[in-house]
């Protein structure tokens, strides 16, 4: 066993039998003779946590105190007795301290049950698997731990929209470090310097404009990818699985197709990571926007699959868009389209479903669901073309009607001028 | 043929009375003649009224579960049922139009005046007994914009001071507009108001053919001072003009319910959000736009309450306006009542263009 690792299992089973827990109220946690002290100096280094602490923390909430953390006396009023070594003060933890001073806690699942059942227990094993965890082992101190992502004093729960790990603050917290060229330099990864441009690029992707433009609180940042205790990049044989938790079935045709064989970085390949652009159906075929072409030449297989494909799909989707002018032009005149309409939408999902298709790269399956879609939007079609007969049938029935009345009043204004030419002396 | 069964009918029931009063009845021609015909236009959408109401009736399922489904299903598969409907809809607008009309020209020319104070008064109760059947019939396709606008109708009524309350929930059928209010407005729409309506519409009927035709008080004036006002017989002659004008308002509806279809829209869910632009019927539009544009409290008191006071108050007078005008009876001119009608017809008109923009 490595010096290091020795040193950190040893530190971490001290931290434990110094720090045994005391705090069983859920009451928040009274100020201590430390807070008291600590807020009073002039010094911000000193004072700031403690006022922190007083603010918002969601362990003084639930009942705990400095002392939990750091050790000491907050009883005794005389600073050197509040720290003696004889009452277990161990001043601010630092590295490997930090995550032994969090898991004695966080790791105990009987101690966790009592303040919030859900919560894992396994972050500090998972740490301990993660790149920052594995440096931190190698004795690197600049690595993330605890503090650097959740914060030290004012700790807010995970839930909390001013929390540095909500999911909407997650990129920023990230980038604190990662996108610090001075703080990542000498950092490599497959032998190259490791960029600090993720957020740049993640703040163009798809993913980022679901979750900041549209608030989809589900929608990925940097942990729902690399994992957020465990934090590593997705090796090339993960990336499908990665993407595919959500994408499920884009990820279940792609393993079925001979791209997942080839392709060096799975789903990257094409939708590249952390610059995901929305996806259109120009990125197929054999067009200039057209990925295909970057590996497919004209006269490939490769090459005809993309473009039968492509074909494929836009002939679908122009069958929609001419089939919703038709329904939009009788429903104008009156008419009740409204099952058509859910024809049409029904048609919409087979495009939907033709577009994940050809994820597997075969255009005969990708065919097979575009000539359904056909068959719906040739109904809708039928459809419209009967309505449109109906409405030219009741536009004829009511110039016919109106000649007819028109005819009626003309005949009784004549009668009634006769009847008033014959009665004409009764009234004078 | 005719004449055979006259003679049938005549020898049993002996007709005479009514031949005689038939060819006696007469109605005068004047420059203001052409409004006699309002009344006539009214009585021919009423009839419309209830031939294509009783139509819907064969396929309308009265409950929050099926209305919408059972005027949908009447609108798109039924053999002419978007002409029935989308004309009964027409119809009960143009309905409530020509009843205003009718008022309005029936109260310049001070028809009202003795002695036919009773037909006013039955006149502008069918007045209200229509725009009941306005506003309860709005809600039975329940869709969206019917279910939203009967929140906020039935919530004005709650604003009625000391009875609101119980006014409220006997119209909803409870606190809030659910399927319970869509039963009660059914039954209102088919049963009471047509009841109340077929009784208070003979009574006015039975008076105008009692008192004849009222002449305005200068043909009066004139015929007064000896001048022969000229008379057309009513049978067939203004028989023939109120048949011709039928004719046209049916051209009307045919054309309105052919080129402006009456939507559906979606259907009514009480979960979802307040959709925008959500107003009442047109001929509510000015009284629903003014108790919008009343300040909450008014010298201490409920602004809304004190609008709904006002209109009811409104409403009192225009029922018992000929025993205020008195003098109109008398000969004498009473300008403050054309002055008060050319103020609500203003009123009417700017507000109700005003409600619609400001939706």
């Amino acid at each position: 066993m490595r010096p290091v690792i020795v040193r950190t299992v040893l530190f971490q089973a001290l931290a434990l039998a110094v720090f045994a827990v005391s705090a069983e109220a859920q009451q928040p946690a009274a100020a201590t003779g430390c807070q008291t002290c600590h807020a009073s100096q002039q010094s911000a280094t000193l004072a700031t946590p403690a006022r922190d602490f007083a603010v918002t923390d969601v362990h003084r909430e639930r009942g705990f105190s400095c002392v939990d953390c750091h050790g000491g006396d907050p009883a005794a009023s005389d600073k050197a007795a509040a720290k003696a070594p004889s009452t277990g003060f161990r001043g601010k933890p630092t590295g490997a301290l930090i995550i032994a001073v969090c898991s004695r806690c966080h790791s105990d699942a009987a101690l966790m049950r009592k303040y919030a059942p859900k919560q894992r227990v396994d972050q500090a094993a998972e740490y301990a698997t993660s790149v920052h965890g594995q440096q931190l082992a190698k004795g690197d101190t600049k690595v993330a731990t605890c503090v650097s992502c959740h914060g030290a004093h004012g700790v807010r729960p995970v839930g909390d929209a001013q929390s540095p790990v909500y999911p909407l603050n997650v990129a920023a917290t990230c980038t604190k470090c990662h996108a610090d060229p001075e703080r990542m330099k000498g950092y490599q990864r497959a032998g190259a310097p490791l960029p600090t441009d993720q957020r740049e690029k993640y703040e163009k992707s798809v993913h980022h404009k679901a979750m900041v433009d549209r608030n989809d609180l589900s929608a990925p940042t940097c942990n729902d990818c690399h994992g957020n205790h465990g934090a590593a990049p997705p090796g090339v044989d993960a990336i499908a699985n990665v993407c595919g938790t959500c994408h499920t079935v884009f990820a279940t045709k792609f393993a079925l197709s001979t791209h997942s064989l080839i392709f060096d970085r799975g789903c990257v390949e094409c939708h590249n990571n952390h610059d995901i652009a929305q996806p259109s159906d120009a990125m197929l075929g054999t067009g200039k926007e057209a990925l295909c072409g970057t590996c497919h030449s004209e006269g490939d297989n490769g090459f005809k699959a993309a473009a039968a494909m492509r074909s494929g799909i836009d002939t679908l989707k122009a069958s929609i868009r001419l089939s919703q002018e038709q329904i939009d032009g009788v429903e104008n005149a009156g008419m009740d389209m409204a099952d058509q309409a859910l024809t049409l939408r029904e048609a919409g999902n087979h495009l939907t479903r033709a577009r994940t298709e050809m994820h597997a790269f075969d255009p005969k399956l990708v065919d097979a669901v575009v000539s359904e879609g056909m068959g719906l939007t040739a109904k809708v079609d039928a459809a419209a073309a009967a309505a449109r007969n109906e409405v030219s049938y009741r536009r004829t029935g009511l110039a016919i009607s109106l000649a007819f009345i028109v005819l009626v009043v003309v005949a009784l204004q004549l009668k009634i001028r006769s009847l008033e030419r014959s009665t004409s002396g009764s009234r004078l | 043929m005719t004449q055979q069964l006259l003679s049938w009918l005549d020898e049993r029931l002996d007709l005479s009375a009514l031949q005689h009063f038939v060819s006696e009845k007469s109605v005068p021609v004047h420059r203001h003649s052409v409004w006699y015909y309002m009344g006539g236009i009214t009585l021919f959408l009423v009839g419309v009224q209830v031939f294509t109401g009783i139509l819907l009736l064969l396929y309308y399922r009265p409950s929050a579960g099926e209305a919408y489904e059972s005027v949908k299903f009447i609108v798109s598969q039924v053999e002419f049922g978007w002409l029935i409907r989308n004309v009964h809809s027409w119809s009960a607008n143009l309905l409530i139009f020509m009843a205003f009309v009718h008022l309005f020209s029936t109260l310049f020319l001070r028809s009202y005046r003795k002695p036919r104070e009773l037909t006013w008064v039955t006149g502008v109760l069918l007045l209200f007994v229509m725009m009941g059947f306005g506003f309860s019939g709005y809600l039975l396709p329940w869709n969206e914009l019917a279910f939203f606008a009967t929140k906020v109708g039935t919530g004005i009524a709650g604003a009625v001071p000391g009875i609101g309350h119980f006014l409220l929930r006997f119209l909803r059928g409870g606190d809030d507009v659910t399927g319970a209010t869509l039963t009660r407005f059914y039954g209102i729409h088919v049963a009471v108001l047509p009841a109340t309506m077929t009784a208070i519409l003979g009574l006015h009927l039975l008076f105008i053919q009692r008192q004849g035709m009222s002449v305005p008080p200068s043909v009066e004036r004139r015929e007064k001072a000896g001048e022969k006002i000229p008379q057309i017989p009513f049978v067939p002659h203004y028989v023939l003009h109120d048949v011709m004008w039928w004719y046209v308002a049916l051209a009307v509806l045919a054309a309105l319910a052919l080129f402006l279809p009456w939507e559906l829209g979606k259907k009514a869910d009480a979960f979802a959000a307040v959709p925008p632009g959500i107003r009442p019927e047109w001929y509510f539009l000015a009284m629903f736009q003014v108790l919008k544009l009343l300040p909450a409290h008014i010298v201490g008191l409920e602004g809304e309450m004190l609008g709904v006071l006002g209109f009811s108050l409104a409403a009192l007078v225009l029922l018992v306006l000929p025993f205020l005008d008195r003098g109109a009876g008398e000969g004498r001119s009473s300008p403050l009542v054309t002055v008060a009608g050319v103020a609500a017809l203003v009123y009417m008109v700017v507000f109700t263009i005003y409600g619609y923009l400001a939706a």
